[in-house]
């Protein structure tokens, strides 16, 4: 067991940009942290560069406090979950697991009752005889992920481990790794790109992009603050919904304008955040449960159209259009398109339908406010 | 359609016409091959059974044409030292080939898995040998050989023909390894292997066809080739089996009984080599890796 220390670790490839650039993580003994990201952010680079796959461009790599940038693989004691779970085809699921025991010329017996007591974990007793080629994925899944805790290694990486399994598996397993790594207590760096995974399986989640580390942090505080519109936009589904509006601010008021709407912001805003100047424009971060439907006498709404309906059986998501609304920055449109629309979600039993004109409220504690221009929060502290 | 008004239950009575229609129709094609095979076989076996008959006569029976005698078999070895020329093809062949894989297995694995500066380039060099023919690397092979002083026994031979089926297998194996995953290799280095370790205990044992086929290829070659052996091989009692049927086939008083009988001996091992071997030849030449 031992910490992992990343200081600003980067990786480059030839000419191109950096995959990893100046990434410093820190992640405890024990912990279980989560690289998220979209497609192509540097996330496995990263986690090559720790099993020792992959060179390091420039930073230093620190495991249990050792500086480990030119150590070999072999000398890092890490275990290593491909996404493919990479399994050795010539061999038993019983050798496949005891392979790295052997290898580092473990005893027979000794052998036997490491990959016993990891087949008794992992449900996999009634199959160490088999060849990999006579597993279900779920099966493979998991004689991945003996390989890598029969050895007792000082940290777990795994990559997208759980990508190549149908949804329902994926649930089952989520679960099952984060038991197993809580049971056995060392430090996992897990890769996705899968934003549920992070939420429900990290202790903390790094959210990386472009090679960039955005924001580490709870997967609580990382929904309910997030540092930027990048991570605002990639946590939570269906995403916030990020519009640009300018502000509009008076003696004792603060109001934002988006088209030829305008809603007053509670007075708190302007204390917990650094809201820009009259006239200077700014993306407002709403979460889709934070819209909410207002009543007649309601003030301070927004009308908007119901443009789409899609009922999920325990939440129904109403997309509604908004006159004259141009949406965030670049800086948070560019991965996902998102159109000019306003995602509210709403209880099952809600009796809207399309083409019906809503008067919307934001919830008044709940609203985001990042820079139009650099995309990152507002908030101060 | 037709089949929309037919009630369900005599639809396949309408159906069955069409399969007696069609089945003589497969099964006249069937006989055709087979009969094509037939004389393909035939032709291929051909020399065989002539083989095989002429060395079953003395020399007076297949000059005058009929009869039968063990006498060509009897004699064959005192006429020429046999045993000891298949030993000598035997440890040609093996010493050979096991250099041909020595070299090849890592040279394939290097070519394929790792990444060093110019390695396309090299390997693109290294293949292109695989385009020069024998017959032109021949005398300036022998100058070297010679200039070794190693013409004399086996080592020369071993070294040319190590030299000729090395590239061959180098691109088979780098080829082939293209197909085996990068994190299989790389999950082995993690569970603490080297790349030698990895070479021999990951990429090896899913690398057999690719190995049996070119050893297949191989002893077939070295076995059957005569042109080296002859060359580079000069001491008589360490010459393969091919040169000693030369020099038998060129002698003033050859026994054509006598010469069918010792090839008949030294064309078994080629053929056992390729029956042992066949099952993996096809998976091996189409390079695909079961996963
Ligand atoms: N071996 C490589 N050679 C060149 N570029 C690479 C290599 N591996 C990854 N990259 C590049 O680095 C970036 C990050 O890749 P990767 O770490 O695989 O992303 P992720 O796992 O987050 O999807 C990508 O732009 C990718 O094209
Ligand atoms: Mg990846």
């Amino acid at each position: 067991m031992a910490e992992i220390d990343f200081e600003g670790v980067t990786k480059v490839f030839g000419a191109g940009p950096p995959a990893v650039d100046g990434l410093t993580l820190h992640v405890n003994e024990g912990e279980f942290m989560v690289l998220v990201g979209p497609s192509g952010c540097g996330k496995t680079t990263a986690l090559r560069m720790l099993a020792g796959l992959e060179e390091i461009s420039s930073g230093t790599l620190r495991i249990g406090g050792v500086v480990v940038n030119n150590t070999l693989p072999k000398d890092r004691d890490v275990a290593m979950v491909f996404q493919n779970y990479a399994l050795y085809p010539n061999m038993s699921v019983e050798k496949n697991i005891g392979f790295a025991l052997k290898i580092r010329g473990d005893s027979k017996s000794e052998i036997k009752r490491k990959v016993d007591e990891a087949a008794a974990i992992l449900h996999l007793e009634d199959y160490l005889e088999r060849r990999p080629k006579a597993l279900s994925g779920g099966q493979r899944q998991r004689v991945a992920m003996g390989r890598a805790i029969v050895r007792s290694p000082r940290a777990f990486l795994m990559d997208e481990p759980l990508s190549n399994l149908d949804a329902k598996l994926r649930v089952e397993m989520r679960l099952e790794i984060a038991r197993i790594q809580r049971l056995l207590g060392v430090a996992t760096v897990y890769v996705t790109h899968d934003q549920v995974e992070a939420m429900t399986m990290g202790d903390r989640v790094a959210v990386m992009r472009d090679g960039k580390l955005q924001q580490v942090d709870t997967p609580q505080d990382l929904y309910d603050r997030p540092a930027n519109e990048f991570v605002a936009g990639f946590m939570g589904s269906p995403p916030m919904n990020l519009i640009r509006c300018r502000v509009r601010s008076g003696e004792d008021r603060v109001e934002v304008v988006f088209g030829d709407q305008v809603v007053e912001l509670p007075w708190h805003y302007t204390s917990s955040h650094t809201l820009p100047p009259s006239g200077v424009d700014v993306v407002v971060g709403v979460r889709p449960e934070d819209v909410l439907v207002a009543d007649a006498s309601s003030t301070n709404t927004i009308k908007a159209r119901v443009e789409r309906r899609e009922a999920l059986g325990s939440e129904i998501l109403v997309h509604l259009s908004h006159l004259d609304v141009t949406v965030g920055t670049e800086v948070a449109t560019r991965d996902d398109a998102r159109v000019s629309t306003l995602v509210a979600k709403m209880g099952p039993r809600s009796s809207v339908s399309v083409g019906d004109v809503l008067s919307v409220q934001i919830s008044p504690e709940h609203a985001h406010f990042f820079d139009a221009v650099t995309g990152a929060t507002l908030r101060e502290n | 359609m037709t089949t929309l008004a037919t009630p369900p239950d005599t639809a396949p009575l309408d159906d069955t016409p069409a399969v007696p229609d069609r089945a003589p129709r497969r099964k006249v094609g069937r006989w055709i091959l087979f009969a094509v095979m037939l004389a393909i076989a035939a032709v291929m076996l051909y020399p065989f059974w002539v083989m095989i008959f002429t060395s079953l006569k003395s020399e007076q029976q297949f000059l005058s044409g009929g009869g039968f005698s063990w006498l060509s078999w009897r004699d064959l070895t005192s006429v020429i030292p046999i045993g000891q020329e298949i030993l000598s093809s035997t440890i040609v062949c093996s010493a050979s080939i096991l250099v041909i894989l020595v070299v090849g297995l890592p040279a394939g694995f290097a070519f394929s898995k790792l990444r060093f500066r110019a390695s396309t380039a090299v390997f693109l060099i290294m293949v292109s040998a695989m385009m020069v023919p024998l017959q032109a690397i021949l005398m300036p092979e022998f100058v070297n050989v010679t200039r070794l002083h190693l013409t004399g026994g086996y080592l020369g031979a071993i070294l040319v023909y190590a030299a000729l089926g090395t590239p061959f297998s180098v691109f088979l194996f780098t080829t082939y390894f293209r197909g085996v995953p990068d994190e299989l290799i790389e999950a082995g280095i993690v569970d603490g292997l080297g790349y030698f370790g990895a070479l021999w205990r990951l990429v090896v044992p899913i690398a057999i066809p690719a190995i049996a086929t070119v050893t297949v290829l191989q002893f077939i070659q070295i076995w059957d080739d005569l042109l080296v052996g002859l060359l580079f091989i000069q001491n008589t009692n360490e010459r393969p089996i091919t040169v000693g049927l030369a020099v038998l086939a060129a002698g003033r008083t050859t026994s054509i009984p006598e010469l069918m009988a010792g090839s008949l001996i030294s064309a078994v091992p080629a053929m056992v080599v390729y029956l042992i071997f066949q099952r993996y030849l096809v998976k091996g030449l189409t390079m695909g890796i079961d996963r």
